[in-house]
């Protein structure tokens, strides 16, 4: 659970546990560990492996809007713009053999990061892009459903493993960059997005598929 | 020599004041030698002209500062040390420069963002006197060779005091691109100076490091610039030293570089376009990595217009306006707007979204204050612009929508409304506005003007409603003094009034039964309007003088009730009753007074009633009624009637119950004092239509020439309007169904009669044609038009005295030609005969055909040739040998043998029976020589065959029987054409041919064609045949048939002359008998 790089202050990030499994309805832990009342609905399971279906579902199309809204050649040359190499992105180092508490970190980790970087690449194109609303609607469905589903992986974790901290390390903000790397960012952050996401529904669907 | 070399090092024309002794001292400056720190001391002794001291100056440096002369002055330099000069000169103003002291910047600020540089300098103006005109010469230096980019003069007025002036630079590249360079140099324009002016020296070089001279310095610059359509932008990148640049791209379009240095490249974007809202991505892409920046390309904010402002409630004043052209511009750089109101000096921004269309702008309301000066201010990063608008707000209140409606105080025709506005109005009046519907009224507004009050409620009274009314109300304001504009109508309320007795008693009539016992009332419906309330129940009684006969409630919706009166007669009164009370009573007399020579008239339609008209009856006090029904006779009908007063000789009755097509009839009553008279009944229709129905007819009686029809009436209810006439039409037809009526056929011979006597109801139609089909058609008609036709197909008798005359009279005629004929041809009978029978010879009666029994046995009747008188010659070859073998030798069934024996075979010959004349004949001989390859020795049978003179009159290949039933018989002697002869050389015989051509056979050579055209014998044989003589064919080869025999053969033909019988040679082959000329073989 420790992949924290060097140079880089972890952030740590409380769990934050739900009275109901809805996306996005969530409440702050000030505590020292998990609440003794029941945490999850009984099908927080299926709902988190649906969660993340319809992200992997509409990561694609998030990505060519994306794309299609910041003019040429972010279209045409997205392999080059788009390369996230340059970039951080949290690891995502499970399989579908890994341990179920492990895949469940990364997890976690892993939609912490996103949900902090659709925040930034939503403020950038409202900003940018006011008037491209199927974007900013997608973005801020994206990242809807990514806060739900940080809601209900902090539920099971809490839950099942009884893991109430897990550090997690965000990206460079891109407040105060320029509009070219603003849109390079957001760029590189959803290609890699498109890429993880689906490794990510795959490894879940054994760990919360149905029984 | 040391004193000369050191004069020599003073150059008197580079006498340099000091900035702040201008008119004190100069300086002079040795323009060689070295620094005077080395130097040894030098002794200056300065003599004035005037009377001035004179001074000494022990210095070491190579310059020395002397207060200027007046007007010169005189110089003795000694120099002092181990060496020892003296120079001495004089110095004179006029020779003196002015040159002013090199400037020095003060700061030079670049400003990235927009590409600018702020030069800052002091212009040192104390030391000069006062209104002394300064020009600085500035001079933009760009790139590491620091190539000249743009040198200006700035012009200021010295004011005797030390001012720092400020001049920015925009620079078409970005600061950024490459190092920047400014320097600056004056002149002083010392007007009282006599000597030379000169411009100082430049300042030093006060440089802006580009980025591509900063370590690790990189991008594309500028950095997300905001520029206006159409402009040029120049975008450079900066790289590291060891990268390459591969391409720079402006949007999609790559563009040429320029090199600025060895880390930094530009390309020129010229009249850049519009943006979208993310901007456009400038992006250089380098060897391994790219750099981007974005430029966002708008419009300067147009001026906004239609800037208007107003207030709902006192509180805040509404600005609204519309922008104009979209700037492009979004998020921060987005146009932003701002209101200023200038008595105030208060300023207000404005959220205005990019997105919303809607551009409104609050500004509170100021205490005291109730004119404004607003100022609205437009600005983005490119450019702005201002409206502004002087108003007085309490004309520009327009309230918010009435609140709260309410309905109090109801009573059958008044309510009071209460509503509530949200502001506070005490300033200005309100005008409200009522709007008042009901179902049966038209919609009706009712203002109310009220002072204004702080947020309060507001009442109004509304009177003259109608009892027993649903109202729907509604509200609306504003100010009453100036208005601007209602507020929106508030939430409608609903409210019914209570109800009133009845306005008035109802229109009543009566009648009397058919028996005359009772007396049938029928009042007529209050109008809404009139009836204040439901209507309950009517009460109807009857007095005689004052005495009560009888008294009836009846309850609605009956309108009508029977009184049993016997024969008197009484005073009927009707009152109409409804919850809140009776109406006033209505009354009528039941008398009817008599009446005499009642006539029917007809009346005329005019527009949606009737027309009816009668004569003035001046006893008529009380005015006339027309009463009708709403049906066409039967009873019970609907009663309706109409009073008029007793001027009127006119009405046109108008009833939503008429229908067009409808027969009303209406009856006129005249009113007196003691009762009402019938004075007359008339029948009308509201508007005439054409009869519904075909009038009925039939035939009655029919003709060889006429046709009685008879038809019947149409009944009234289907006649539709009056009836006017019948249209009978006819004409010749058969019955078909599919044939048009006879009115739209177009039939030339239809004939019309039009029957305006109503009365006759048939007619007869003369003239017709016998044994023919006639189709009729009667119509009848109305104003309104025709009615469907009703047809009939009738067939008139036959005429047969006209038949017989028409079968007797050609009988007669040909009987008595017949008789002619006869006559005329038994007396002219040997003419005739003459003409066209003439004689012919019997060829029987010839000795020479004798033998013709002999060959054609069995058939007594054939006659081979038949000859003209004549004496003919016979030449009969008859071979008694049995040649039947050879006759059947294959040789002999040449094809063209083939072909000729069924045409010359004795049966065909007997069916074509030929007599000819032959005086004399014309014979070509042509004699057909075996091959030399036949067997020689053998006997020879010949065919002597003897062809028409004739040219063939029909083709070859036509069959040869039908040239025989063609062309056989008797036919005039003509003269052979020569040229129609196909005569192979000039052989004697057609010498003979020349001398003997006259008489010729009458036949036809084709008949004797024996061989098929096809056949290769028959070629031959055609050319055989085309000649005109004796055809010889060798049949056997035992018959040698010598060439001299033949001519002599044919000698004794020809010989013959006129008298020689013109014959045909047969061929017999089947009976085994043949006419041959036998001849002994050599």
């Amino acid at each position: 659970m420790k992949f924290v790089p060097a140079g880089v202050v972890p952030f740590v990030a409380l769990l934050l546990l739900q009275r109901r499994p809805v996306a996005g309805r969530a409440l702050l832990v000030t505590g020292s560990g998990c609440p003794s009342h029941s945490l999850c609905r009984s099908n927080v399971q299926e709902q988190t492996r649906r969660q993340v279906a319809v992200l992997n579902a509409t990561a694609q199309e998030l990505f060519s809007l994306y794309l299609k809204c910041q003019g040429e050649p972010f279209s045409s040359e997205s392999d080059k713009l788009c390369n996230p190499a340059g970039i951080f992105f949290p690891a995502f180092r499970v399989n579908r053999t890994s341990e179920r508490k492990e895949v469940m970190v990364a997890m976690y980790k892993l939609f912490a990061f996103l949900n902090a970087s659709l925040g930034n690449i939503t403020r950038d194109q409202e900003e940018l892009n006011p008037m491209a609303k199927e974007l900013l609607e997608r973005l801020h469905n994206t990242t809807k459903t990514t806060r739900g589903l940080i809601s209900n992986l902090t539920c099971l974790l809490c839950k099942n493993y009884n893991i109430f901290q897990v550090d997690v390390r965000y990206g460079d903000s891109s407040k105060g960059k320029s509009a070219f790397k603003k849109k390079q960012q957001g760029c590189q952050v959803l290609r890699k997005y498109v890429q993880v996401i689906g490794q990510a529904a795959r490894v879940l669907l054994p760990h919360l598929g149905p029984s | 020599m040391k004193e000369s070399r050191l004069c020599s090092e003073w150059d008197r024309a580079k006498m340099l004041p000091k900035s702040n002794e201008l008119q004190k001292k100069i300086i002079m400056v040795s323009t060689i030698g070295g620094a005077s720190e080395d130097s040894e001391a030098q002794r200056v002794n300065v003599t004035y002209s005037d009377l001035t001291p004179q001074v000494c100056f022990k210095i070491k440096e190579r310059r020395v500062e002397i207060p200027i002369p007046e007007s010169s002055i005189r110089v003795t330099i000694k120099s002092s040390g181990t060496a020892f000069a003296t120079q001495e000169f004089a110095i004179h103003q006029k020779d003196i420069s002015f040159v002013p002291v090199t400037p020095h910047i003060l700061s030079l600020i670049p400003d990235f963002a927009t590409s600018t540089l702020n030069l800052k300098w002091s212009d040192n103006g104390s030391v000069f006197p006062y209104g002394l005109h300064a020009l600085w010469q500035i001079q933009i230096l760009r790139k590491e060779a620091m190539e000249v980019v743009t040198q200006v003069t700035y012009y200021s007025k010295l004011t005797h005091e030390d001012v720092i002036l400020s001049w920015n630079w925009t620079s078409d590249m970005p600061l950024e691109c490459t190092s920047h360079y400014v320097k600056i140099r004056c002149y002083i324009n010392a007007t009282q100076y006599v000597g030379p002016k000169d411009w100082s020296d430049w300042s030093p070089a006060e440089v802006i490091p580009g980025k591509d001279t900063e370590p690790g310095g990189s991008g594309v610059f500028p950095l997300d610039p905001v520029v206006a359509v159409g402009s040029d932008l120049t975008f450079c990148c900066v790289h590291e030293e060891d990268q390459r640049i591969t391409n720079m791209t402006y949007g999609s379009k790559s563009y040429t570089m320029m090199k600025l240095s060895s880390r930094s490249h530009a390309i020129r974007v010229l009249n850049a376009s519009v943006s979208n809202s993310s901007g456009t991505n400038v992006v250089c892409r380098l060897e391994n990595g790219l750099e981007g920046s974005v430029v966002f390309v708008g419009y300067a904010p147009d001026i906004p217009q239609n800037l208007s402002c107003e207030t709902s409630n006192f509180l805040i004043i509404k600005c609204t306006w519309k922008p104009g052209r979209p700037s492009g511009l979004y998020g921060e750089r987005r146009t932003k707007y701002s209101l200023f109101e200038r008595t105030s000096g208060k300023n207000v921004s404005c959220e205005v979204s990019e997105v919303n269309k809607d551009h409104v702008c609050g500004f509170p309301v100021l205490p005291d204050q109730k004119t404004y000066d607003f100022v609205l201010g437009v600005s983005n990063p490119i450019g702005q612009a201002q409206s502004s608008l002087l108003v007085d707000i309490t004309q520009r209140v327009h309230p918010k929508t009435p609140e709260k409606l309410t309905v109090t105080g109801n009573n059958s025709t008044s309510i009071q409304l209460r509503w509530f506005i949200n502001g506070s109005f005490a300033e200005v009046r309100l005008l409200c506005q009522i709007e008042i519907n009901s179902s049966h009224s038209e919609r009706k507004l009712h203002n109310v003007s009220t002072p204004g009050r702080k947020s309060s409620t507001y009442t109004a009274q509304l009177n003259a409603l109608h009892p027993d009314t649903k109202y729907q109300f509604r509200v609306r304001c504003s100010a009453a003094d100036h208005f601007w504009r209602w507020s929106d109508w508030s939430r409608g309320v609903e409210q019914t009034t209570s109800e009133a007795p009845p306005a008035r008693g109802p229109d009543i009539w009566r009648e009397r039964s058919p028996s005359g016992e009772s007396l049938i009332v029928f009042w007529k419906p209050l109008s809404l309007s009139e009836t204040n309330g439901k209507i309950v129940s009517h009460e109807v009684s009857c007095h005689l003088l004052e005495t009560l006969l009888e008294h009836k409630v009846v309850f609605e919706p009956s309108n009508r009730t029977e009184i049993k009166l016997g024969k008197s007669d009484c005073v009927i009164s009707v009152v109409a009753r409804n919850q809140a009370g009776s109406s006033p009573p209505s009354r009528i007399t039941s008398v009817e007074l008599p009446s005499d020579n009642v006539t029917t008239d007809q009346a005329v339609a005019m527009g949606n009633g009737i027309n009816i008209s009668w004569d003035s009856y001046p006893n008529m006090t009380c005015g006339y009624v027309v009463k009708w029904c709403h049906s066409s006779g039967s009873e019970p009908c609907i009663v309706d009637w109409q009073k008029f007063p007793s001027n009127t000789t006119n009405a046109v009755i108008k009833s939503a119950l008429f229908k067009p097509g409808v027969r009303y009839n209406f009856s006129l009553y005249g009113c007196k004092s003691m009762g009402y008279q019938l004075l007359k009944n008339v029948t009308g229709y509201m508007k005439e239509l054409p009869p519904k129905t075909a009038p009925n007819f039939i035939v009655e009686e029919t003709s060889s020439d006429s046709i009685l029809v008879k038809w019947e009436d149409i009944p009234v209810d289907e006649c539709r309007g009056f009836l006017k006439g019948y249209l009978l039409s006819f004409a010749k037809g058969e019955k078909d169904a599919l044939k048009p009526r006879l009115s739209e056929s177009g039939n030339p011979e239809l004939k019309v009669n039009n029957i305006t006597d109503l009365t006759k109801k048939s007619m007869k139609i003369l003239d017709l044609q016998g044994k023919t089909s006639y189709q009729l058609e009667l119509q009848a008609y109305t104003a309104g038009g025709l009615s469907p036709p009703n047809s009939l197909y009738v067939v008139t008798k036959e005429d047969s005295v006209g038949l017989i005359i028409a079968i007797l009279i050609p009988v007669a005629v040909v009987v008595l030609l017949g008789v002619l004929a006869s006559i005329f041809c038994y007396r002219k009978r040997e003419w005739i005969k003459e003409t066209f029978y003439p004689e012919i010879p019997n060829p029987e009666n010839s000795k020479a055909l004798q033998f013709q029994r002999n060959i054609c046995e069995g058939n007594k009747t054939l006659k081979t040739l038949e000859m003209n008188p004549c004496t003919p010659n016979s030449v009969e070859v008859v071979e008694t040998q049995s040649t039947a073998p050879k006759m059947e030798d294959t040789e002999m069934m040449s094809p063209a043998a083939e072909t000729t024996v069924p045409e010359d075979g004795c049966d065909s010959e007997m069916e074509n029976h030929v007599v000819v004349s032959y005086c004399p004949p014309i014979i070509e001989e042509e004699i057909s020589n075996p091959p030399m390859d036949e067997p020689g020795g053998s006997s020879q049978v010949v065919y002597i065959d003897i062809q028409s003179m004739y040219q063939p009159q029909i083709k070859p290949e036509e069959e040869p029987a039908i040239d025989l039933a063609t062309t056989a018989g008797y036919k005039p002697q003509m003269q052979l054409s020569i040229s129609a002869l196909k005569i192979e050389g000039h052989s004697p015989v057609e010498e003979e041919l020349d001398k003997t051509a006259g008489y010729r056979p009458q036949t036809n050579t084709n008949a004797w064609n024996m061989g098929t055209p096809d056949s290769p014998g028959s070629v031959e044989s055609n050319n055989e045949n085309a000649s005109f003589g004796v055809h010889v064919q060798l049949i056997h080869d035992s018959f040698y048939f010598p060439q001299k025999m033949m001519k002599t053969l044919l000698n004794l033909l020809i010989q013959g002359g006129p008298s020689h019988t013109f014959f045909r040679t047969k061929q017999m082959i089947n009976s085994g008998s043949s006419l041959h000329m036998n001849l002994p073989s050599e």
